[in-house]
């Protein structure tokens, strides 16, 4: 049932070059709320603004699963929608792709809380993580495209290690 | 009055550019810290471990452990330990790999 490291990066790697061959510009996105606090939405929400203007890179959001590639989830996946999390999931077609957004979906915020599993990765198999509380629209932007291949990621090489400057 | 709004004046377009081009409206956005190790105490750190409000920092011998995933940049360790912590400025955080998170700072001040 785990697949071990390496077997899941070449599938993520995989996925990657299928999703970003297939969708180039036009990915639909389904939200999940897995008991947010809502602000992880207003950011996604603000996507759609002019400001924004997420359709100007081919993204899209769509109400129906089943018409999703990409599954944005928020929240520390309470426990309670443990069901409903795996239908919208199994609802979607493949090639298919989990971005967990927001610190509590990255387990910052409930680690340990009995009604909640903490993270999204204990459920879902998230192929993007989108640190933040919330992640601004910028941030957003810059994980959906890291999640279709489009943006490199940036974190291996940061050390938040700050050399000298002002004390 | 920020940039894009006199530019959406000038041109009528308000929309950003990112991410073909850096948008000045991230220098304004609350991002994880960055610390100073040459200032990093042990004290300090275990300061800054007690002020974090989730499990984002913590302490093994000489090295602060710090999961940038959990951090909600809230500012706590900065108000603690204001000559060690720094704003680092970054946003575009997203990676497909959850270990990539989290970050290793050496703690070399204090005479060590």
């Amino acid at each position: 049932m785990n697949p071990s490291p390496d077997e899941t990066e070449a599938a993520a790697s995989r996925l990657r070059e299928t999703v970003a061959a297939q969708f180039g510009r036009s990915l639909h996105i389904r939200t999940l709320d897995t008991g947010s606090c809502a602000v992880c939405e207003q950011e996604i929400r603000l996507l759609t603004a002019p400001h924004y203007d997420l359709h100007r890179l081919g993204f899209f959001f769509t109400p129906a699963p089943r018409h999703a590639d990409l599954l944005l989830v928020t929240g520390p996946m309470v426990r309670a929608f443990d069901v409903a999390a795996r239908k919208t999931y199994e609802a979607m077609p493949g090639p298919k792709v989990v971005v967990a957004t927001g610190a509590c979906a990255l387990g910052g915020v409930y680690p340990k809380d009995p009604f909640v599993h903490g993270d999204v990765g204990q459920v879902l198999p998230v192929d993007v993580w989108i640190p933040g509380c919330p992640p601004s629209p910028l941030a957003l932007l810059h994980g959906l495209g890291v999640a279709v291949g489009r943006l490199a990621e940036k974190t291996p090489g940061l050390t938040f290690i700050a050399d000298g400057g002002a004390a | 009055m920020p940039l894009w709004f006199a530019r959406g004046l000038r041109r009528g377009v308000v929309t950003t550019r990112y991410p073909a081009r850096p948008d000045e409206s991230a220098a304004l956005l609350p991002t994880p810290p960055a610390f100073r190790p040459d200032q990093l105490t042990r004290e300090a750190a275990d300061l800054m471990v007690a002020a974090c409000p989730g499990p984002a920092l913590s302490r093994r011998d000489d090295t602060l452990i710090f999961d940038v995933g959990a951090c909600t940049a809230c500012g706590r360790c900065a108000q603690v330990a204001p000559r060690v912590v720094s704003s680092s400025g970054e946003f575009e955080l997203a990676t497909t790999a959850r270990s990539a998170l989290i970050k290793k700072i050496p703690i070399r001040g204090g005479g060590r």
